[in-house]
């Protein structure tokens, strides 16, 4: 069948760059009508960003699009519909206010005169929907459907159809479908992606979940940091290979812990001159530092428990969407659903506030700097002192500037943070890397002894990077607790003593010594079933 | 702030260009007061022809006062009066500036509160009602105070009785807000016809009025309208101070400055253990205690209460914030900008009350001036950010 191999789309050394990043490095990928064609690759891999760019969320910096012997406009969203290019978002881009009929038809209204005709509306989205899964009342608000079925209606909305009843998309992408679906609805959800690409339609199938790319896609193309690796026929690939070509290395000695990636041979080397090699041997593995029991949240945590010991740092692995930010929050007191306890020195943390978990000696850097951290309207010192004002304050409440200028002055030397004045100075004047050293110092003051650390070094250059890696080892060493949550890998294994791995809100399982290995932990990370060691204490 | 400044200096330059007012001043001449007419060459007469008068000499014990012809308009030898005539700038004079800070001392006590509402970007609609109806709650608490009541009791009572009623208020506002998880617009915009409901279905029902007068003299003219050099400076005074306090407690208290975090980031500030609720509403809780003590400064000065005292206020309070500077969208506002924000507002009625424009115009001069203050402030602040 030559003319099935002939490729529709052709995406021919695509480069992309977002500020320092280079998220996309001279890539280039070919795609078949009528197959199921998954990217894949660990976060930040650049599978996403090659998905956006064919759909043209995204303008290129370099390379070019061509569907169908036609060069796309790059970044031009309305060129690769006009084409026939469709995208189906990881966030469900909806309005869950609106009728299911009224948010496929939002671009393009029937009217009658000069009011809407909802009986054509809901006829057309009926017909839409209903080839998908007849069970749909498109006259329902969005909002009330589950996830699946929300995610059904915005596959349907990328059926569109021109007069004489033909759909007019050509090519689908479909960017990590499943994330936010329970496993019964993404097994529909590829029943429906295999039925897609029987009618001729080309499936773009971005995902990390290795069970998906098994069950219903034909070929896989694997990214590693940005650049292309291989584009295998499933078939004819296992999943160790798959798993190798990912990481972008053999996978010949068990203890790959310090060996192969650039990252962690540059944090080993720099932690090394700086004379801050993080030692184990400082674990005091007689004490609980940090004591988690039956940790649940309903929909978000499934029975967690786990120590810390004084002056360990223990990693969390896992993919996005695993539950470990769900974790880090419902520990701060953060989640007012949550049930189980939470002991800190063998004291349990009385009530579900953050402020109660503050003063049993617990920090907390969240993973979004911007909307979860930073106060841009305030200066630097009150982003700084933030948690700590009113511990230093005179009586009434009112701030006792000089102690908060030694406070502030003592931290900004210590973690070297460039600002040109502490209090004129805003955030969004810092660069990133400075805003992140400028969280956690937040959390340096007496009484700190558990650090949670959500995603540390996302998006800071390698440099501050390193100064991150220093601060977070020099505060192990002196007897802090640290769990730290890391999706870079080589990031995790050099800075860890022990990892956990967690999936769909609960502990996979955890590795420790030699058990260390990207390979360990993207195996339990995708794995479905919970695995047979799992900490279910 | 440049807002403000700037609409100072050109009312005050317009003013300089304009015809200036005559203000008659009339001298009363003491018994033993000898009064000497002098010509152009400065010698003194009993009687002068009226051309030939160049000034009047006012002798008395021995003190010497000079009054040139062109200042007195009339001497009457038998009233023994001088009538001085002086001409004044039309906008900056004594009373007159002291009048327009008068005016806006009422909703710049409560635009003091309301500073803070916005800062958390929240709102509170209800304020005008809450006056009125504290105004109302006080009113009856004076009248039933003997005439005879030194001031020294019924100052507290008028200001225990106004504060309990308007705090009482802000917490529900706030706790409720809170509570129910419901925005702030929706709450108090309720409160706002709750209370002005219960304002006028009070007195209504008790005494079958529409206002509440009687009060103590001491209460009045002895305290909050007491005289001094010619003009009533006590809401000024009341303003000024509640502007300060508000100043130190939002710059230089924890609490104040949690307000800001949390207007700047909410998330962020539960993330920083700020007890974001509790800071809520206590913000909502004092700005109704400072529509309590701005009624009872409005009961003190005009001796009364009437059941629509403080209709409308909530606007022309959250536009006195706005021209001073706050940003609705939260993190952002001063104390400072909000009280000028008021004496700008009053600036503008008073200049169209000297200018003689129909009031029916005001309504249209204020809108406009509002939206024009906001779009110069919103266009420094983008200049400076892109400059950062």
């Amino acid at each position: 069948m030559s003319d099935a191999d002939t490729p529709i789309l052709i995406a021919t050394n695509i480069s992309k760059r977002f500020g320092h990043t280079q998220a996309l490095d001279d890539v280039s990928v070919s795609f078949r009508p009528g197959e199921v064609h998954a990217l894949m690759g660990e976060n930040g891999a650049g599978k996403s960003t090659l998905g956006k760019v064919i759909a043209g969320l995204h303008a290129q910096n370099t390379g070019t699009v061509v569907l169908d012997g036609r060069e796309l406009i790059p970044g031009s969203l309305d060129d690769a519909f006009q084409a026939g290019i469709r995208i189906v978002h990881q966030e469900l881009a909806q309005c869950p206010n609106l009728s299911v009929a009224e948010n496929l038809s939002l671009h393009d209204m029937p009217k009658k005169r000069f009011t809407v005709d909802f009986a054509e509306m809901e006829r057309r989205a009926a017909k839409l929907v209903h080839q998908l899964d007849p069970n749909i009342d498109v006259t329902r608000p969005l909002g009330y459907l589950s996830p699946g079925r929300r995610q059904i209606c915005q596959i349907a909305a990328s059926l569109d159809q021109d007069e004489s009843g033909k759909t007019q998309a050509k090519v689908i992408v479909f960017d990590e479908p499943t994330s936010s679906l329970s496993i019964s609805e993404a097994l529909v959800l590829m029943d429906i992606t295999r039925e897609l690409a029987a009618m001729g339609l080309t499936i773009i199938y971005v995902s990390h979940r290795m069970s998906e790319i098994f069950t219903c896609c034909d070929r896989v193309s694997v990214l590693r940091d940005g650049r292309f690796v291989a584009t295998n026929v499933v078939r004819d690939i296992d999943e160790p290979t798959l798993v190798e070509q990912m990481l972008g290395r053999r996978i010949t000695t068990p203890d790959a812990k310090h060996a192969s990636s650039p990252i962690a041979e540059a944090i080993e080397e720099t932690l090394a001159d700086a004379g801050a090699t993080h030692d184990s041997s400082a674990v005091d593995a007689k004490k609980i530092m940090l004591s988690v029991r039956n940790l649940r949240s309903p929909g978000k945590l499934r029975d967690i428990s786990f120590d810390l010991h004084p002056g360990e740092i223990l990693g969390v692995g896992g993919l996005v969407g695993a539950g470990r930010s769900e974790l880090m929050d419902a520990i701060f007191g953060l989640d007012r659903l949550a049930s189980g306890e939470i002991l800190v020195d063998g004291e349990p943390v009385p009530a579900k506030h953050p402020q109660s978990a503050i003063d049993a000696g617990i920090g907390y850097v969240p993973e979004d700097r911007r909307n979860q951290g930073l106060f841009f309207n305030l200066g630097i010192d009150e982003n700084i002192l933030a948690p700590i004002m009113a511990r230093l304050a005179k009586p009434m409440g009112i701030r006792s500037l000089d102690k908060e200028l030694d406070a502030v002055e003592s931290r900004v030397e210590k973690f070297q943070i460039k600002t040109a004045s502490l209090r004129e100075t805003t955030p969004g004047e810092l660069s990133g890397g400075n805003q992140q050293k400028l969280l956690i110092a937040r959390w340096m003051m007496k009484g700190t002894r558990v650090l949670l650390l959500d995603e540390p070094t996302r998006g800071i250059d390698i440099g501050t990077k390193t100064e991150v890696y220093k601060l977070i080892n020099q505060a192990a060493s002196e007897g802090d607790a640290i769990l730290l949550v890391s999706s870079e890998m080589p990031e995790l294994l050099a800075l860890s003593d022990r990892i956990l791995v967690m999936g769909e809100g609960q502990i996979k399982g955890e590795l420790v010594g030699d058990e260390m290995t990207q390979t360990n932990i993207l195996t339990l990370a995708t794995s479905e079933e919970q695995h047979a060691g799992a900490t279910s204490m | 702030m440049l807002v403000i400044i700037m609409m100072m200096g050109l009312l005050t330059v317009y003013g300089m260009f304009t015809d200036p007012i005559e203000q008659k001043t009339r001298i009363e001449l003491d018994e033993n007061a000898v009064v000497k007419l002098v010509d152009r060459d400065g010698n003194e007469h009993d009687r002068l022809a009226r051309t030939q008068i160049a000034g009047y000499r006012v002798v008395l014990d021995g003190e010497v006062r000079n009054y040139s012809s062109k200042d007195i308009e009339r001497y009457d030898s038998s009233a023994r009066t001088l009538i001085e005539v002086k001409e004044v700038n039309r906008f900056l004079n004594k009373s007159n500036l002291v009048l327009i800070a008068k005016d806006a001392s009422f909703f710049a006590i409560i635009a003091v509160g309301m500073t803070g509402v916005i800062i958390l970007a929240g709102i509170d609609l209800s304020v005008g009602s809450i006056y009125g109806l504290s105004a109302i709650v006080g009113a009856m608490a004076l009248q039933s105070l003997p005439a005879d009541t030194g001031w020294i009791i019924a100052v507290p009572v008028a200001l225990l009785v106004c504060m309990t009623v308007g705090t009482l208020c802000g917490l529900a506002n706030g706790a409720m807000s809170v509570g129910l998880g419901v925005h702030p617009f929706v709450i108090t915009l309720g409160m706002m016809a709750v209370l002005r409901g219960l304002t006028v279905v009070i007195p209504q029902e008790l005494f079958a009025t529409q206002s509440i007068s009687g009060f103590p003299s001491s209460f009045t003219t002895g305290f909050f309208k007491a005289e001094f050099y010619g003009v009533y400076p006590v809401p000024v005074i009341i303003m000024i101070l509640t502007a300060v306090v508000g100043w130190f407690v939002l710059a230089k208290t924890v609490f104040g400055r949690r307000v800001f975090a949390i207007g700047g980031n909410e998330t962020a500030a539960r993330y920083t253990g700020i007890p974001v609720g509790r800071v809520k509403v206590l913000v909502y809780t004092i700005t109704g205690a400072l529509c309590g003590l701005s009624a009872c400064a409005y009961l003190g000065y005009y001796g009364a209460a009437e059941t629509n005292a403080g209709n409308a206020y909530e606007l022309q309070v959250i536009a006195a914030t706005v021209i001073g500077g706050a940003s609705l969208m939260g993190g952002r506002g001063t104390v400072i900008g909000a009280v000028l924000g008021a004496i700008i507002i009053q600036l503008i009625n008073n200049t169209l009350i000297i200018f003689e424009v129909d009031t029916s115009y005001n309504q249209i001069v204020m809108g406009a001036a509002i939206i024009v203050a906001v779009v110069i402030d919103q266009t420094k602040q983008r200049i400076q950010a892109k400059r950062a």
